[in-house]
C-alpha cells in the first residue's frame, strides 16, 4: 500500500517536471533555431509566401500565446504535425522509438552484465593482474569516442572480417509482421528465426559501441563499490562463521554493494536513450537520436518538442524503477512516511 | 510482509519498465509486410536477393507525395513510382512522350493539347484518364494549392486551367506563353499523376501512401531504415527488370561506402573524391556523369563597392579558376566557363568568362583603393559544392591577398546563411543552382527576379530582364538558344557572378549490376537496372 502511495505522488510529480521541460525545449527552440519557413517552403519559396506560411502555422502569435496553444493541444494528445514531413508528430515517434529502446536496452544488458562482473573481479582480485586489466579496459571505455569506436567495429566486424552487417536494424526481406515494433519480441511472437538471427546480428556491433561507455562507469563504481563493502565488519564476520568466500562475494559483499550500482544503471539507461545519437547516425540505426538532430537543425519544432516530452517521461520512470528496485535490494528503505 | 513488499517492488518495478517501453511500440507506422515470411528457405532467400536492388542514399525522403516533396532524396524514390504526362530523355532534358503518347501547342503558345496513353491504370487499380490528370493539375492551381506545395508555382506559374476535353485527351490553356512548361511537366515534383482516389482516401497528402502509374509500387517504409518498392506487374509499359527495390538512409559517407563493399548495398550515392579509390579497389564500380548544376560566387551588385562593374571584373580577374577547382574538387568537378551546364540548351562554346590575369587585377584595385571586402559563405558541403563554402571562400581569400586585398568571412550553418543572404549585408557572397527542369530559363533567370533569396547578386539589368522575357515566350529551337546566349555574354561582361563549377554526379555500384544510371536530374529511375 505504501509503496502504491509512492508511486502515485512520484507519477504527479511528472506534471511539473514536464511543464518545466517543456517550457525550456519550447523557448530555445523558438529563441536560438532559425525560421522553420525556408526549409520547409523550399529554394523557390518567395517572401510572401514565407510570411503566410507562418501565418499559417501560427509563428507570428507571441510566444506564450504559441506555448499555450501547444500544451491545450498537447493535452488532448495531439502533438502537432511535423513541419518538414507533414506527418503527425505521434506517428513520426512512435515509428522510431523501439529501435532506440531496443537499441538502448541491448547496450545496458551488455553493459550491466560485463561491468559488474569486471568490478567485482577486479574489486576481489585487487591490484592483481585482473584488477590492472578490468581498470584498463574501463579506461579506454570512458575515453574512446562512441563514433571512432563505431567506425573501428565496422571496419574489422564488416569491412575486413564480413562477420556482421555495418548498418540498419534489419534486412527487410525478413521482415517480421509489426506487433510490438521491437524486431526482437516480433521475430519471436510470430516465430520467424530468420527476422530473429538477423536482427541480432545487426543489433551486435551498434550495442558494443554503445554499451561501451556505460560498461566502464559500471566496471568503475562496482569496483570502488565492492572495496568499501568488503571492508566492513559483516564481511569479517561471515568469513568467521566459515561461510564460503564465494558466497561471501555474492550474498554479502555485491547485494550490499548494488544500490549506487543500479543507480549508475538506471542513470546511464536514461542517458542511452537521449544519447544514442552518434552510434544511430554511425550505423544507419532508424531511431530517435539521429532523427531528432535532423529535426532540430530543420527547425522542425513540434518534433522536437515531442521527442523531449517523451524522453523526460521515460527518464522519469526509469528513474522511479529505479527507486523500486532499491526496496527490493534492501529492506531497510521503505517509501512510507511513518513506519508501522 | 516483508517477501510481500519485496514482491510487489519487483513486480511494480517490472510493470513501470515494461509499460514505459510498452507504450512506445504499438501503433507501428509501416504497414502490411510484403516478404520475410516465416519459413523463408535459404535458396529463395538467396533468389529473392538476386531480384533486389538495394539503393543507398544518404538521408531519408521528406515525402512519397510529388506535390508536398521538394528534396532529391524523395525525388529517387517518387521516380519509380509514379509517372508524368512527359519524361526526359536517357542522357539529357530533352522531353518525350510518356503518360501522354502526342500534343499540340497552338499558334499563340496559349494552348496545349495532350493525347494520353490509353488503358493505363493506377496502381490501386482506378483508371488513369484525362480525369485525374485535371484533378493533379486543379490540386497545384488556386484556390486549392496551399503554401507547402513547394513547386506548385513553379510548374504551373503560367497555368490559367486544365480541362479535360474528352476521356483521353486534356487541354491546358495558359496565361501568357511558357516554353519550359514542357519541360516542367517532364519533372519528378509537382509534375507526376497521382491516382485521385489515393488523394481523397488520404485527405489530400499522399506522402506516407504513394500510388501512381509507374514501374514500381509502394510496399512499406521502415521509419529511418527504408523504403522498399516492388515491381507494378500491371504496368503499361515495359515492366522492371528486378522484383524489389530498397532504398536504404544511410547518412555516414565512409558506412555508406562500406555497405557498397560489403554487398549490403548495391548502389550508393553522394560519394566525393577522397572515397573514390576505395570503392574501386573492393571491385566495384563508379558512375561519373555531368551534373546539372553550377557552383558560383556572387558579387552584391546592389552597392559599393561592387555596382561598380570594373571592380567586380577586377576580382574575377584575380582568380584563378581552373587552377582552383582542379585543387579543391580533385577532377570530379569541371571549371565553369559558362552559367549553364554545357548540355543545355543556349550554351555556346563562345561563351566564355573573365580570364585570369593578377597584374590587371591589382592594378585596378589599387587606383580604386579597394583593400578589404566583406564575405559570407555556408559551412557545410552542398551537391555543387562538394567540399564546403568556407574551403571555397578561403581558397579566393588566397587568390585576393596576392592582389593586395584583404577578406572578412563570417561562415554559417545553411539554413542561418540563407537568411543572412537575405539580409543583404556582404560584398561577395557563395551559393549554387540546382537544375530543376533542365531548360535555361531555369538558370538564367536567377539574375532577374526581383527576390534577393534567388537573385543574391542583386543584379537589375533592363535589357537583361528583356531577354529573359523574351526566351520564355519564345518556341524551342536555335532563335531561343540564340537568345540564352546573348544572356551568358551579357553576365559575363558584366561579371555578375564569378563562375566556379559545374560538380559532377558520382555513384559507386558492385560489378553484378547491369544499366545502372544517375539521370542528370539527380532522379534514378531504376526499371531498367538488372542485376545478376
Amino acid at each position: 500500500m505504501q509503496m502504491i502511495k509512492y508511486m502515485i505522488k512520484r507519477i504527479l510529480m511528472l506534471i511539473p517536471v514536464l511543464i518545466g521541460v517543456s517550457i525550456i525545449v519550447f523557448l530555445i527552440m523558438r529563441v536560438f533555431s532559425p525560421d522553420p519557413a525556408p526549409i520547409v517552403l523550399g529554394e523557390h519559396a518567395t517572401q510572401q509566401s514565407m510570411q503566410e506560411w507562418r501565418l499559417a502555422n501560427g509563428l507570428n502569435d507571441p510566444i506564450w500565446l504559441q506555448y499555450v496553444n501547444y500544451i491545450k493541444d498537447a493535452m488532448t494528445g495531439n502533438l502537432g504535425t511535423s513541419y518538414y514531413t507533414k506527418a503527425p508528430v505521434t506517428q513520426e515517434i512512435f515509428s522510431r522509438f523501439p529501435a532506440t529502446i531496443e537499441l538502448a536496452i541491448a547496450a545496458i544488458i551488455f553493459a550491466s552484465l560485463l561491468g559488474i562482473f569486471l568490478g567485482v573481479v577486479s574489486a576481489v582480485k585487487k591490484n592483481s593482474i585482473f584488477d590492472n586489466g578490468g581498470r584498463i579496459l574501463a579506461l579506454i571505455g570512458v575515453s574512446m569516442p562512441i563514433f571512432w569506436l563505431g567506425i573501428l567495429l565496422i571496419i574489422l566486424f564488416s569491412g575486413t572480417l564480413h562477420w556482421l552487417p555495418s548498418t540498419g536494424r534489419l534486412n527487410p526481406l525478413y521482415q517480421p509482421t509489426q506487433i510490438t515494433g521491437f524486431y526482437l519480441i516480433d521475430s519471436l511472437l510470430t516465430g520467424n528465426m530468420n527476422a530473429l538471427v538477423d536482427a541480432l546480428r545487426h543489433l551486435v556491433l551498434p550495442a558494443l559501441a554503445l554499451g561501451m561507455y556505460s560498461m566502464a562507469i559500471i566496471t568503475r563504481m562496482t569496483r570502488s563499490s565492492m572495496l568499501e563493502s568488503m571492508s566492513q565488519d559483516y564481511i569479517r564476520t561471515a568469513r568467521a562463521k566459515g561461510i564460503t568466500n564465494r558466497r561471501v562475494i555474492r550474498k554479502h559483499a555485491l547485494r550490499n554493494a548494488l544500490i549506487p550500482i543500479v543507480t549508475v544503471i538506471g542513470l546511464q539507461f536514461g542517458s542511452l536513450l537521449g544519447g544514442a545519437v552518434l552510434t544511430e547516425t554511425v550505423f544507419s540505426w532508424p531511431g530517435i537520436g539521429a532523427y531528432t538532430v535532423n529535426c532540430i537543425l530543420k527547425s522542425d519544432f513540434p518534433v522536437v518538442q515531442g521527442v523531449v516530452l517523451l524522453v523526460a517521461v521515460v527518464y522519469v520512470l526509469v528513474n522511479l524503477a529505479v527507486d523500486i528496485i532499491y526496496a527490493f535490494l534492501d529492506p531497510r528503505i521503505k517509501y512510507a512516511k511513518k513506519e508501522g | 510482509m516483508k517477501k510481500m513488499n519485496k514482491l510487489i517492488a519487483f513486480v511494480l518495478a517490472g510493470a513501470i519498465s515494461f509499460a514505459s517501453l510498452a507504450g512506445c511500440a504499438g501503433n507501428g507506422a509501416s504497414s502490411a509486410t510484403a516478404s520475410g515470411s516465416a519459413s523463408g528457405a535459404a535458396s529463395s532467400r538467396k533468389s529473392e536477393a538476386s531480384d533486389t536492388l538495394t539503393y543507398a542514399q544518404g538521408a531519408e525522403p521528406r515525402g512519397l507525395d510529388p506535390a508536398l516533396v521538394d528534396d532529391g532524396e524523395s525525388a529517387k524514390v517518387t521516380c519509380n513510382i509514379y509517372e508524368g504526362l512527359l519524361k526526359y530523355d536517357k542522357d539529357s532534358t530533352k522531353v518525350e512522350p510518356c503518360l501522354a503518347k502526342t500534343w499540340d501547342i497552338s499558334d499563340d503558345g496559349l494552348t496545349y493539347t495532350f493525347h494520353l496513353q490509353e488503358g493505363v491504370k493506377f496502381q490501386d487499380g482506378t483508371d488513369f484518364n484525362a480525369d485525374a490528370v485535371v484533378y493533379n493539375i486543379d490540386r497545384q492551381l488556386p484556390p486549392k494549392v496551399t503554401k507547402d506545395m513547394s513547386y506548385a508555382s513553379f510548374v504551373y506559374s503560367s497555368v490559367k486551367s486544365a480541362e479535360a476535353v474528352d476521356e483521353n485527351t486534356v487541354k491546358i490553356t495558359l496565361n501568357s506563353p511558357c516554353t519550359p512548361l514542357l519541360k516542367n511537366l517532364a519533372m519528378v515534383f509537382g509534375a507526376p499523376v497521382v491516382s485521385p482516389k489515393a488523394l481523397k482516401d488520404n485527405n489530400n497528402n499522399v506522402n506516407q501512401a504513394p500510388c501512381g502509374t509507374g514501374p514500381y509500387k509502394f510496399v512499406r517504409w521502415d521509419k529511418g531504415e527504408d523504403i522498399v518498392l516492388i515491381r507494378n506487374d500491371n504496368y503499361w509499359g515495359d515492366k522492371a527488370k528486378c522484383k524489389n527495390v530498397v532504398f536504404k538512409f544511410i547518412a555516414d559517407n565512409s558506412a555508406r561506402v562500406v555497405a557498397l563493399n560489403n554487398g549490403e548495398a548495391d548502389m550508393i550515392d553522394g560519394i566525393d573524391a577522397t572515397v573514390v579509390s576505395q570503392i574501386q579497389s573492393a571491385g566495384n564500380k563508379l558512375y561519373q556523369a555531368k551534373g546539372m548544376n553550377t557552383n558560383y560566387m556572387a558579387y552584391n551588385a546592389s552597392k559599393a563597392p561592387f555596382n561598380d562593374a570594373k571592380l567586380r571584373k577586377a576580382i574575377s580577374q584575380a582568380v584563378n579558376v581552373p587552377e582552383l577547382v582542379t585543387s579543391l574538387y580533385q577532377g570530379y568537378s569541371e571549371p565553369a566557363t559558362s552559367v549553364l551546364p554545357t548540355f543545355i540548351g543556349g550554351y555556346d562554346k563562345s561563351i566564355t568568362q573573365t580570364a585570369y590575369d593578377a597584374d590587371a587585377a591589382a592594378a585596378v584595385l589599387k587606383a580604386a583603393g579597394l583593400t578589404q571586402v566583406h564575405m559570407i559563405t555556408y559551412t557545410n558541403p552542398r551537391p555543387y559544392n562538394t567540399v564546403n563554402g568556407q574551403a571555397l571562400a578561403e581558397a579566393i581569400q588566397g587568390y585576393l591577398s596576392k592582389v593586395g586585398v584583404t577578406c572578412k568571412i563570417d561562415s554559417y550553418d545553411w539554413t542561418t546563411y540563407k537568411s543572412k543572404v537575405t539580409e543583404g549585408d556582404y560584398d561577395i557572397c557563395f551559393y549554387g543552382w540546382n537544375g530543376d527542369n533542365g531548360d535555361p530559363d531555369n538558370f538564367m533567370s536567377l539574375m532577374s527576379v526581383d527576390d534577393p533569396s534567388q537573385n543574391v547578386a542583386r543584379y537589375k539589368n533592363p535589357e537583361f530582364n528583356k531577354l529573359i522575357a523574351q526566351g520564355l515566350s519564345t518556341p524551342e529551337g536555335d532563335a531561343r538558344n540564340a537568345i540564352y546566349t546573348q544572356l551568358e555574354k551579357i553576365a559575363a561582361e558584366d561579371n555578375v557572378w564569378l563562375t566556379i563549377s559545374h560538380a559532377q554526379n558520382l555513384c559507386g555500384y558492385r560489378p553484378n549490376i547491369h544499366d545502372f544510371y544517375y539521370h542528370v536530374t539527380g532522379d534514378v529511375p531504376l526499371a531498367g537496372v538488372s542485376k545478376d
